[in-house]
């Protein structure tokens, strides 16, 4: 072949080549030495033009796997020489790779055909900006003549499969790296949509065409199945393109603003879950895809096909079959400018196109559910569904409703009531395993139900009144299933498994979406829970002690976790409201007693208020049951007691209530008001507190009831002031105060949960009348605690009674305390807590000393001096932080005397990688002491504003950094989160107080240099952009100090060991030396550049001979003339270019970003092997 | 509240039992716990229920402080399990006989002479070898339920 690459070369040494590559090859496959072979398969890849050694392997090989790699090193050579190659050379490699694949068409192990039509598609890729035109023209008009089925059936496949790969090489999220710009692929991509993707797709569908005549007639054989399915997957893919042109087309918005009046939504972001997107690919689409009746033959043919195959139950799930249907759910995703301005008509009538094709993969619901169970394949079901959520993101609740009208005696929302019906059924049958296709479709269903119920947009009238009786029938349906399972299941074992986040998220998804549906229908729902609730509160009332109540407990515990979610949302950290639906769904209710979601919230709170009683209790309200009931109310407080709404008078905004009867605004007034301050609201808020103290008592070791009471309930009670008001004047929630501070019965709660509880306690203080109360009700609370500590660190034999367990055990639950306490720190009460911290002081160092073995209580110390810190530092006056500053270098300083040069012997490895990972978090617990000391800096809003004898922060830090990173190892370091917390405060104090790493002391600084050379070759970018920041900061404080004639960095740069301990150069010249060994031939994130020139330059600056001399000896190592010249001038320009001067500017180091960036994209082509 | 204050004040005394009763559900992973009368360091702790609405039950798997042999327990998380004490207490080594034992330096300038060289390889390698190089060394003594051992080593340093 004319032009390939490589020169001659005797045809001995190929066959050796040959014969090493293909014992490599097989050795590999048998597990022989595979370490061995990989090297050698690796030197193929990585030698200099290798080409004629792959050709002769492609074309003589009998080991497919050797002729696969060899195509593989032909496509990785190329990228690396693409510069050293003629035009000659790659124009005939492309050619080369493009013929071998027809020719080979019909050959065995396709997956070295694909690797190579692969190889050819990136190969023109990378050419793609260089070749002319006509080059390109030439090079398609072959591959055109292909897929036509000029030259027969394999090379037609073979055809559509080259177009595949290169299709996929050019999408962004495929492509192959080539180590170039973004704007390189960019390019490409823009041009390949413009100029030919709509013809790719035309050659694929008439290729398709001209072998559906025989595909459903007869004598089809299976190489026309496969042409036709790899056509249809082809569409598929150019379908799934990131089309860019439609993105820009003008009147965009004006479109979206007039056919949203229609019903043609455009809510992209909704199809993300599943992994699909929009398909908007510009008007020039039109005519193929809509005008020329595409969609009509695609959906024939599927249906004729499906016809013809209706007793071959595999057929469903052949390659035909599921690329024809992922088309057609494709096609229904079709939206945007590609629809002429004809108000939706024309969208419309092709959803309803789509539709009624799609209605025979999905209907009747009943008959394909039992097909599915009695084992017929569920893909064709599962396609039909995810069509229908298509069409729901694509048009309004109402539009959604009526496309099947046109179809069907009813609207599209009765049909999708049914189908989720019967999946809702499949899937409460077989509920115990977790994959199945029934969770798969219900999630699918439960989804469109979300996205046409869910929308902001959406009110009742948006719904007929079949779709809302369509909702409480399925409501209906989805309750008796899930009960009918709970009382199945009541008595399996309950394991830690139930308490997986993950599991009790997706559990809790569902719910959100049944919950949904529930409120559509509202008035008919909420009193069907009524009654399922009033049934099981009768058997429960009646039941005489001999039968056994789980089953019905775990109904109830059911039936607790859907209504919560029915009636109130669950939103993370926002203020709750009473759910829109509900507060329009009963306008005809205008007394009290009679309104639904007031019958069913007392009912609750009555069967709970049963709890309180010590025999019910024990009968009945088992720790699961009353685990729903707290986890209830804590959901039912945020919402509806003592509502902000009703406080302000004015219920909702003016303009909502137009056109609403007199009766909406009064049923929504009762739902505001019925448990408010001024009605039943104090009364039910002392029941909770009775309810949730009793919880605290009588529940011993059920820790994730008390978790739930903690972290849950006591929360909600506390997080709304005008609550806390009532509460800090009821005598129950005082009795819990003084059981907190005076009483033992509490301690018997997990230590962290006591934590909690001190931090809602003294959350509470925010209802107290000023802040003198508040400070008084914080000391009462904690005072107790403080006096503990005081008086167990002044004990004379506090040394032996120190290290009794219940001892240790008291100390570590009242240091929980305080944390919780510190962590509940508000402006009101920070004067009583900083008294507590103060008054702990000398006891924790005392305790810190006494308690240096026990690990738990040492980490807590310092866990409560983070919260304390965090929570206090921006009030405190001079004074006080040179208090709170002195007391935690002390704490710093006999922690580290504790820790240093300590060898712990480990019986077992077990117990040493315990002792690791205490050490670990005790690290991270010192290093956020740091950074939130540093934050005092940042913000302080104290008062005073002497700042004469401020102590000075930053020396504080540094000292903390002398005591903290000898114990940092650089095994430590492997700790993500450890490492991240450390950079970050050392590349802080590096750019803030450089002036005062000159007087560290040499090991500190040493050690500081040497975790700045770990975290650069560190794997996450977060810590080596850190880093690079740090060695800028470090390098252009030397520079400037230098040029004002100080000595800068001093002695400190001059002699220092470098990573490997070895005394060698200064610090900056070992980090220009390892910047550059990084950015030539390492494989350098381009994304981190920017840090990378910053950290650069003034490592110029500084050591300029040796850059030269560097620079020198990298020029000479290099062998090739040709590279040597590119590379010199390359470096030459890096420094020489955009005028870059000697300073430290922004607008140089600006202009030394772009010359850094010019530089990798122009060597990393050749210097960095990949 | 003033009479009623301090109220838990702590009733330990000096010479208290070797264990101590607390609340299953409170021990958690890394804390002590006496499983078939040897005292462990709890390394693993999940929970269970007999059938959904029983009452919980704490499984621990301990590993014994002495001799690193792996225990397990399980028991209602509402009881009470016996956690041991554990001290540890340093000394400075003075010598090491060559009967295998150390003679260590109490802080009241006593010796105690009773203690054996620890088993393990790589801490008793260290001791020797500090020792014999004349550092400076102390000794951490574990002690809990009637048994004593060496378990780290800290070299303080010229003075």
């Amino acid at each position: 072949m004319e032009g390939f690459p490589g020169g001659a070369t005797d045809l001995s040494q190929l066959q050796s080549t040959m014969e090493a590559v293909e014992h490599a090859c097989s050795s590999i496959q048998m597990h022989v030495n595979p370490g061995e072979a990989e090297k050698i398969i690796l030197s193929l890849r990585l030698s200099p033009l290798p080409y004629q050694s792959c050709r002769f392997i492609l074309e003589t090989s009998q080991i497919p796997n050797a002729r696969f790699q060899a195509a593989g090193a032909i496509g990785d050579a190329a990228i690396r020489e693409w510069g050293i190659l003629t035009d000659e050379n790659k124009r005939s490699l492309i050619s080369f790779c493009l013929c071998y694949v027809m020719e080979h068409s019909g050959a065995a192990d396709a997956y070295v055909q694909a690797k190579v039509s692969a190889v050819a598609a990136l190969l023109i890729k990378r050419g793609w900006l260089d070749f002319a035109e006509t080059e390109k023209m030439a090079i398609f008009s072959e591959v055109k003549q292909a897929i036509l089925g000029i030259h027969g059936m394999n090379a037609q496949y073979t055809g559509i499969n080259f177009l595949e790969s290169l299709v996929s090489e050019f999408s962004p999220s495929t492509s192959t790296a080539m180590g170039l710009p973004r704007e390189f692929h960019e390019q490409c991509l823009l041009s390949l949509e413009l100029n030919y993707l709509k013809e790719f797709y035309c050659w694929a569908q008439a290729s398709a065409l001209s072998v559906t005549d025989k595909i459903i007639g007869c004598g089809a054989t299976v190489s026309e199945d496969k042409v036709c399915s790899a056509a249809l997957r082809l569409m598929f893919q150019i379908l799934n393109w990131n089309f860019r042109q439609s993105t820009n087309t003008l009147g965009h918005s004006i479109n979206k603003i007039s056919a949203s009046s229609y019903g043609i939504r455009h809510d992209a972001v909704l199809l993300k879950k599943y992994e699909r997107s929009l398909v908007q690919p510009g008007p020039i689409w039109n005519d193929v895809l809509l005008s020329s009746g595409h969609t009509v033959w695609l959906l024939n043919l599927y249906a004729t096909l499906r016809q013809k195959y209706s007793s071959d139950v595999i057929w469903i799930d052949s390659p035909l079959a599921v690329s024809a249907r992922q088309l057609i759910v494709q096609l229904c995703s079709l939206t945007g400018t590609i629809f002429p301005a004809d108000n939706g008509e024309m969208q419309i009538k092709h959803l309803i196109q789509i539709l009624s094709a799609v209605l025979q993969w999905i209907e009747p619901p009943n008959v394909i559910s039992v097909a599915i169970q009695s084992g017929r394949n569920e893909s064709e079901m599962i396609d039909g569904c995810h069509a229908l959520l298509s069409l729901a993101t694509l048009t309004s609740t109402v539009l959604f409703d009526n496309l099947l009208r046109s179809i069907r005696p009813f609207g599209t929302i009765h049909l999708l009531s049914t189908l989720t019906c019967e999946v809702v059924k499949a899937h409460t049958v077989i509920r115990d395993e977790e994959e199945t296709w029934a969770s798969e479709a219900l999630d699918i269903l439960l989804e469109i139900w979300s996205v046409i119920l869910g929308r902001t947009d959406t009110d009742k009238d948006s719904v007929s009144t079949e779709g809302i009786s369509a909702a409480s029938n399925l409501f209906n349906v989805i309750v008796e299933s899930h009960l009918k399972a709970a009382a199945e299941s009541a008595f399996d074992d309950d394991g830690d498994a139930d308490y997986f986040h993950a599991s009790i998220s997706k559990r809790d998804e569902r719910l959100g979406s049944y919950a949904l549906i529930a409120r559509v229908a509202a008035d008919v729902t909420v009193p069907f829970l009524i009654k399922l609730f009033s049934e099981r509160f009768a058997l429960i009332n009646q039941r005489n002690n001999t039968s056994d109540p789980t089953q019905t407990l775990e109904e109830l515990y059911w039936l607790l976790l859907i209504t919560g979610h029915v009636l109130t949302d669950s939103g993370e950290g926002e203020t709750m409201l009473v759910p829109e639906a509900l507060q329009v769904g009963f306008s005809d209710i205008l007394e009290e007693a009679q309104h639904p979601v007031v019958v069913l919230s007392w009912s609750i709170i009555h069967f709970a208020r049963h709890s309180l009683d010590p025999e019910m209790r024990r009968t009945y309200f088992s720790p699961r049951l009353m685990e729903a009931i707290i986890w209830f109310l804590a959901r039912w407080v945020d919402t509806y007691l003592m509502p902000l709404d009703a406080t302000k008078g004015q219920i909702s905004t003016p303009g909502h209530e137009h056109g609403h009867p007199h009766g909406y605004k009064l049923s929504k007034k009762v739902l505001l008001s019925f448990a408010g301050e001024h009605n039943q609201g104090v009364l039910v808020l002392d029941t909770i507190v009775r309810i949730s103290m009793m919880t605290l008592n009588s529940y011993p070791g059920e820790n994730e009831l008390l978790a739930v009471t903690c972290q849950k309930l006591f929360v909600a009670l506390v997080r709304r002031r005008n609550i806390c008001v009532h509460l800090v004047g009821l005598d129950s929630w005082l009795d819990l105060a003084r059981a907190f501070a005076n009483e033992r019965t509490l301690f018997a709660i997990t230590a962290r949960l006591q934590r909690s509880l001190a931090q809602t306690l003294v959350c509470a203080a925010s209802g107290l009348k000023d802040s003198e109360a508040s400070n008084q009700y914080v000391r009462d609370l904690m005072g107790p605690m403080t006096a503990y500590l005081v008086n167990i660190s002044n004990r004379n034999d506090l040394k032996a009674v120190a290290q009794q367990a219940d001892v240790i055990y008291m100390v570590c639950c009242l240091l929980e305390r305080l944390r919780g306490a510190a962590k509940a720190t508000q402006t009101r009460t920070q004067k009583a807590i900083f008294e507590m911290g103060s008054a702990v002081m000398a006891p924790l160092l005392t305790l810190l000393e006494i308690y240096k073995n026990q690990s738990a209580v040492v980490y807590l110390i310092l866990k409560f001096m983070v919260d304390f810190v965090d929570g206090q530092i921006i009030f405190l006056n001079a004074q006080e932080t040179s208090i709170l500053v002195s007391f935690c270098l002390r704490l710093l300083e006999i922690y580290s005397s504790q820790n240093i040069g300590k060898i712990s012997l480990s019986l077992s490895s077990s117990l040493r990688s315990e002792a690791q990972a205490e050490k670990y978090k005790d690290l991270r617990a010192l290093l956020q002491l740091l950074t939130n000391i540093c934050s005092k800096d940042l913000v302080d809003f104290s008062s005073s504003s002497d700042e004469l004898d401020s102590p000075d922060i930053a020396e504080v830090i540094y000292v903390g950094l002398h005591i903290v990173t000898p114990l940092i190892s650089l095994d430590l370091l492997k700790y993500p989160k450890l490492s991240r917390d450390y950079f970050a405060l050392v590349s802080h104090m590096l750019e803030v107080y450089p002036e005062k790493v000159a007087r560290l002391n040499k090991e500190a600084f040493a050690h500081i240099i040497g975790t700045l050379d770990f975290g650069i070759h560190h794997q996450d970018t977060d810590v080596v952009e850190k880093c690079l920041r740090a060695v800028n900061a470090l390098a252009s404080y030397h520079y400037n100090e230098r040029n004002a004639g100080k000595e800068g960095l001093g002695a400190q740069n001059t002699d220092s060991h470098g990573s490997n301990g070895k005394l060698q150069d200064s610090i900056l010249s070992h980090f220009l030396k390892l910047l550059l060994q990084l950015l030539l031939f390492e494989d350098f994130r381009m994304d981190l550049a920017g840090s990378a020139a910053d950290a650069l330059l003034p490592l110029l600056l500084c050591e300029h001979d040796l850059y030269q001399r560097l620079v020198q000896e990298l020029l000479e190592r290099e062998a090739n003339p040709a590279m040597k010249t590119r590379l010199a001038s390359a470096f030459h320009s890096l420094t020489s270019s955009n005028q870059l001067s000697s300073s430290l500017d922004r607008p140089n180091r600006h202009r030394f970003r772009k010359n850094l960036h010019g530089f990798l994209t122009e060597v990393s082509g050749f210097m960095r092997i990949k | 509240m003033s009479d009623e204050e301090h109220h838990f004040e702590s009733k330990a005394d000096a010479g208290a039992s070797k264990t101590f009763p607390q609340q299953a559900g409170t021990i958690r992973k890394n804390g002590y716990i006496v499983i078939k009368g040897r005292p462990c360091k709890v390394v693993e702790v999940s929970t269970s229920k007999t059938g959904k609405h029983g009452h919980a039950k704490c499984h621990f798997v301990g590993i014994d402080i002495f001799t690193a042999k792996k225990l397990e327990d399980i028991v209602p998380s509402s009881h009470n399990c016996d956690v041991p004490h554990v001290a540890r207490t340093d000394y400075q080594l003075i010598d090491i006989s060559e009967d295998g034992f150390v003679s260590l330096l109490t802080e009241n300038g006593n010796t105690k002479d009773d203690l054996r060289l620890p088993t393990d390889e790589n801490l008793l390698t260290q001791i020797k070898d500090g020792f014999a190089e004349g550092k400076d060394l102390v000794v951490t003594v574990m002690t809990a339920m009637g048994e004593e051992q060496i378990c780290a080593l800290k070299d303080i340093g010229p003075k």
